[in-house]
C-alpha cells in the first residue's frame, strides 16, 4: 500500500499544510465581524450605485470615520455594506435616511446591531463549542473502539481523530484569513457554524477508515484463553490476542478498501457545495467556500494522515518496548 | 424493517411478491409524503406551511438585556417571566402577527450570567417604531429616600456651583465621614410595577399637599403588593417614599402612617393627558426590572425571497448532479440511492413543516449540504455490497451482507455528526439553531432512509450472480464500464 509505505512523506506534507496554514493565520490574522466585536452593520441597496466617496462623506458628517465600507452584489442587486460602531436605534435611522438619499431606488435591506457584551459572549461561546466537539469526539471514539486492544489502544484512535481535526479546521481558517486579507471578508457566526460542520463531517470520514482497521484486526487475530486462578478459588478466563499479520499491512488494506467510498462521498458533498457556491444565495457563498476548503482538508487528512499516524505510532511503541526490555 | 423474509413455508413466488409489494408500499408512502409537502406549500389555508425565520421572511429581532443586579437571584426566573408577559401584551397592542418573545440566559461560558429578552417581530422593518412602542412600557419603582443625603448632595452641588465662579475648587464634601458623592440616598424597597393590579386617572380633591384638581394616577396593588406596601409604610413612618418612573424620580411623598388597602396615588405635576397615558401604560403592565436594548437586527423581506429562490436552484442542481453521479457509478443501486435521496428530501421537508422547523438562510444551505452527506450511508453499503458481489455471492445476499457490515461505520460516523449538531444547536443564535436542527434531522433521516428505503428497494431486485448471463449482472455492478 503506497500510502502506508510512503507514510513519512504524507505525514510531512500534512505537517507542512499545518505549518503553512498556521503561518498564514499568524501573519494575516482574521477579521472578526460585528457578531464578535459588537457594532452596527447597515446594508443599503441602490438602483444606481453612488460613489464610495459619497458614502464616506455621509459617515464623516455623522462623525463615524472609523467605519468600513464594502460593496456587495447578489440576487437582490448591488449594495453597500457599512459597518460602524454600535449605534442606537435613533442613530441607525438617521444614518439609514442619509444613506438612502445618496442613490436612486435605494432601500435598506438589513441592519444588524450587536452590543459589545453580546459579541464578547458569542466569541467565548464559539471557542467553547469547538472545544466541546473535540473533547466529546475523543471520548466517543475511545468508547466506540474500546476493546480494540493491541497494538494501539482505543484512546489513541480517539486522540488521532481529534489531532486530524485540528488540521481539518486549520485549513479553512487559513483560507478565511486570506479571504479576509485580500477581499475584506469577515469571520462571523456563520463561519463558526461552517467550522463545526466540518468537524462533524471529518470525524465521520476518519471513523469509517478506523472502523475498517478494527474489522481487519478482528479478522486477523488468534485468541488465547488462559485460566487464571485467583486467590479464593475464583477462576476466570484471561483472553489475549496475537495479530497474525503486520499492523501496517492491515491498515494499508483498510485504507485502500475504503478509498472508493471516501472519494465518492467527498465527491457528492463537493457537488452539493459547488451547487451552493455557484447557484446559491450570496448570503451563504462564503459559507460554501469555507466548507469546500474543509472538505478537501478532511478528505486528505483521513486518508493520508490519520492512518499513517496509526502505523507510525504502533512502530514507535514497538521500538520503545524493545528498548525497555534491554 | 423488512428483513425477515425467509420463512420456511412460503414459496419463492410468495417471497418475491412480498419483496416487490414492500418496495411498492415504500414508493407509495413516498408519493403521499410528496403530496403532503406540496399541499402545504400551495394550498392557501394549509395547516402546516413552512415556517420562515426572520432572515427569510423579513422583520426585526431585538435583544434586551435585563438589569437584575439588584434582585435576589432566586426571584429572577419569575421576574423574567413577568417581564416577558408584559412585553408580549405591549407587542400585541402593536398588532404584529406571530411575534416571538423569549427569555434567554447567557451561557455558562460567559463570565457574568445575564438575562435577556429576545423579541422577534416578523414583517416589522421600522425598528425605531417598534423599539419606541416597547419602550413605552413604564418601569415603576418605589424607593425609600434618605432626605438628609439628598439635601447634603444638593448643598454640595450648590457649593461647587458657587465656588466655580470664584475660581476655588471644592474637593470632597462629606457627611458623617462619608463622601456625599458616593452616597446613594435611595434604597430599594422591592415594591415595583410587578405588584401592580390596575391604574386609573383621578383628580385630586385638594387635600393637604395636593393642588385641587391636579391630575393623579391612582394605582391599586395586587394582594401581595398591598401587603408589601403596608409593611413598608408601617416601618418607615416619617420618611419619604420616592416614586420612580423609568428611572426618574417623579414624587417623594412623606409617609404619615401605615397605609393598608393596597392603594396609592402618584402625583408629579402631570397634565391630564400625561396622567391618562401613564395610567393606560401602567394597565398594560409595568416593567418589573429595567431593560436595555443590547442588539437589533432588521431584514428586508425582499432579501429573503431572493435567498429562497437561489437556494432552491442550488438544491435542484445539487440533487441533479448527485443523482447523475450515483446512477453512472453505481448503476441500478445508484438509481435506487437517487430515489432514496428524493424520498430523503421529501421526508425532511415534511418534518420541517410538521414540527415546524424555523427555516433560515443558513438552515437551507445546510439542507443542500446534507444532500451530499445523506448518500454517504448508501455509498458505504454499496461499496460493501460490491466487494461481496465480486467475491461470487448472489446480488441479494451481497446487499444484505453489505448492510450488516457497513452498519458499524454508519453508526459511529453519524453519532459523531449528531454530536456536533447538538453542540451547534447550543452554540447558536436563532439563525444557527435552525441550521443545527436541519443538520441533525438530516442525519437521522439519512440513516433511516438508507437502512429502510434503500434496503427494501434493493432486495426487491432480481437475485443474480456476477457470472450470470444477461443485463442484470452489469446493472448491479459498479464503475463506468467494466462488468
Amino acid at each position: 500500500m503506497p500510502i502506508i509505505r510512503n507514510r513519512k512523506l504524507f505525514l510531512a506534507i500534512g505537517a507542512l499544510i499545518v505549518l503553512t496554514s498556521g503561518a498564514i493565520v499568524a501573519i494575516f490574522g482574521l477579521k472578526p465581524s460585528i457578531d464578535f466585536t459588537g457594532g452596527t452593520l447597515t446594508e443599503v441597496r441602490y438602483g444606481t450605485m453612488p460613489e464610495q466617496s459619497a458614502i464616506e462623506g455621509v459617515l464623516h458628517e455623522s462623525a463615524l470615520e472609523n467605519s468600513a465600507i464594502r460593496e456587495s452584489s447578489g440576487e437582490f442587486g448591488t449594495s453597500y455594506i457599512v459597518t460602524t460602531k454600535t449605534l442606537t436605534v435613533e442613530e441607525q435611522k438617521d444614518l439609514g435616511e442619509k444613506l438612502t438619499k445618496l442613490g436612486s431606488d435605494a432601500s435598506i435591506i438589513r441592519t444588524t446591531s450587536v452590543g459589545p457584551v453580546i459579541g464578547e459572549e458569542m466569541k467565548s461561546k464559539a471557542y467553547w463549542a469547538i472545544g466541546a466537539v473535540l473533547i466529546v469526539t475523543v471520548i466517543y471514539v475511545a468508547f466506540a473502539f474500546v476493546g480494540i486492544g493491541k497494538p494501539v489502544s482505543s484512546w489513541i484512535y480517539g486522540s488521532f481523530t481529534v489531532l486530524v481535526l485540528f488540521h481539518d479546521i486549520l485549513v479553512p481558517i487559513a483560507v478565511m484569513s486570506l479571504l479576509g486579507y485580500f477581499w475584506g471578508l469577515e469571520v462571523d457566526v456563520l463561519f463558526v457554524t461552517a467550522l463545526l460542520t466540518i468537524l462533524g463531517y471529518s470525524v465521520n470520514d476518519t471513523i469509517v477508515i478506523f472502523d475498517r482497521v478494527r474489522e481487519k484486526l478482528v479478522q486477523n487475530r488468534i485468541e488465547h484463553r488462559k485460566k487464571i486462578q485467583e486467590p479464593g478459588g475464583i477462576e476466570h478466563d484471561e483472553i489475549t490476542y496475537t495479530i497474525t499479520r503486520p499492523f501496517a499491512d492491515l491498515v494499508g488494506e483498510a485504507v485502500s478498501e475504503t478509498m472508493p467510498r471516501s472519494i465518492n462521498t467527498s465527491l457528492t458533498v463537493l457537488f452539493a457545495l459547488l451547487a451552493l457556491y455557484f447557484f446559491g444565495s450570496a448570503v451563504t457563498q462564503t459559507f460554501a467556500l469555507v466548507l469546500i476548503a474543509g472538505l478537501f482538508a478532511g478528505a486528505y487528512s483521513s486518508i493520508f494522515i490519520a492512518s499513517p499516524l496509526l502505523v507510525a505510532y504502533a512502530e514507535w511503541q514497538a521500538k520503545r518496548a524493545v528498548a525497555n526490555q534491554k | 424493517m423488512g428483513s425477515k423474509t425467509d420463512t420456511k413455508d412460503t414459496s419463492p413466488q410468495v417471497e418475491a411478491f412480498i419483496r416487490v409489494f414492500r418496495a411498492v408500499i415504500v414508493l407509495a408512502v413516498g408519493a403521499l409524503v410528496a403530496y403532503f409537502v406540496w399541499h402545504n406549500v400551495t394550498a392557501p389555508d394549509a395547516k402546516f406551511p413552512f415556517k420562515l425565520g426572520l432572515d427569510l421572511a423579513g422583520g426585526s429581532h431585538l435583544v434586551y438585556e435585563a438589569d437584575v443586579s439588584k434582585i435576589d437571584p432566586a426571584e429572577v426566573p419569575e421576574l423574567m417571566a413577568v417581564l416577558r408577559d408584559v412585553i408580549e401584551r405591549r407587542i400585541n397592542v402593536f398588532g404584529v402577527s406571530e411575534p416571538i418573545i423569549q427569555v434567554e440566559e447567557s451561557s455558562f461560558a460567559a463570565e457574568e450570567k445575564s438575562h435577556r429578552l429576545v423579541v422577534e417581530l416578523p414583517g416589522v422593518t421600522d425598528v425605531e417604531a417598534a423599539v419606541a412602542e416597547i419602550g413605552r412600557t413604564p418601569l415603576l419603582e418605589f424607593k425609600l429616600m434618605d432626605a438628609e443625603a439628598v439635601i447634603a448632595q444638593e448643598q454640595a452641588e450648590n457649593l461647587r456651583k458657587n465656588a466655580s465662579g470664584t475660581g476655588a475648587i471644592i474637593g470632597n464634601v462629606s457627611v458623617n465621614g462619608e463622601s456625599v458623592d458616593t452616597l446613594d440616598p435611595y434604597t430599594d424597597t422591592g415594591l415595583t410595577g410587578r405588584y401592580l393590579a390596575s391604574a386609573a386617572l383621578e383628580f385630586a380633591g385638594g387635600q393637604s399637599g395636593q393642588l385641587a384638581n391636579e391630575p393623579l394616577v391612582a394605582i391599586t396593588f395586587t394582594d401581595e403588593g398591598g401587603k408589601l406596601f403596608e409593611e413598608i409604610t408601617r416601618d418607615n413612618v416619617g420618611q419619604q417614599l420616592a416614586i420612580f418612573l423609568d428611572g426618574e424620580i417623579i414624587s417623594a411623598p412623606r409617609i404619615n402612617e401605615a397605609i393598608s388597602g393596597g392603594r396609592a396615588t402618584i402625583s408629579g405635576g402631570f397634565t391630564p393627558d400625561e396622567a391618562r397615558e401613564l395610567a393606560q401604560n401602567l394597565n398594560f403592565g409595568a416593567l418589573p426590572v429595567p431593560i436595555n436594548l443590547a442588539s437589533t437586527q432588521t431584514i428586508d423581506a425582499t432579501l429573503g425571497a431572493g435567498v429562497i429562490n437561489q437556494t432552491l436552484i442550488a438544491g435542484l442542481v445539487g440533487f441533479g448532479i448527485i443523482a447523475l453521479f450515483l446512477m453512472t457509478w453505481y448503476r441500478v443501486p445508484g438509481l435506487i440511492a437517487a430515489v432514496a435521496l428524493l424520498l430523503y428530501i421529501l421526508m425532511n421537508l415534511a418534518i420541517f413543516q410538521l414540527i415546524p422547523v424555523t427555516l433560515t438562510a443558513a438552515g437551507l444551505a445546510g439542507f443542500v449540504l446534507s444532500l451530499g452527506m445523506a448518500v454517504d450511508a448508501n455509498v458505504l453499503v454499496f461499496e460493501r455490497m460490491k466487494e461481496e458481489f465480486r467475491s461470487g455471492k448472489g446480488s441479494r445476499e451481497a446487499a444484505t451482507e453489505g448492510f450488516t457490515r457497513a452498519w458499524g461505520a454508519i453508526r459511529d460516523g453519524n453519532v459523531t455528526g449528531l454530536i456536533s449538531a447538538v453542540i451547534l444547536f447550543w452554540f447558536g443564535t436563532a439563525m444557527i439553531k435552525g441550521f443545527a436542527l436541519v443538520l441533525g434531522i438530516g442525519i437521522i433521516i439519512s440513516v433511516m432512509s438508507a437502512i429502510v428505503l434503500t434496503r427494501t428497494l434493493l432486495i426487491a431486485l432480481p437475485n443474480v450472480k456476477r457470472d450470470d448471463a444477461g443485463l442484470w449482472p452489469y446493472l448491479l455492478g459498479t464503475g463506468l464500464i467494466k462488468k
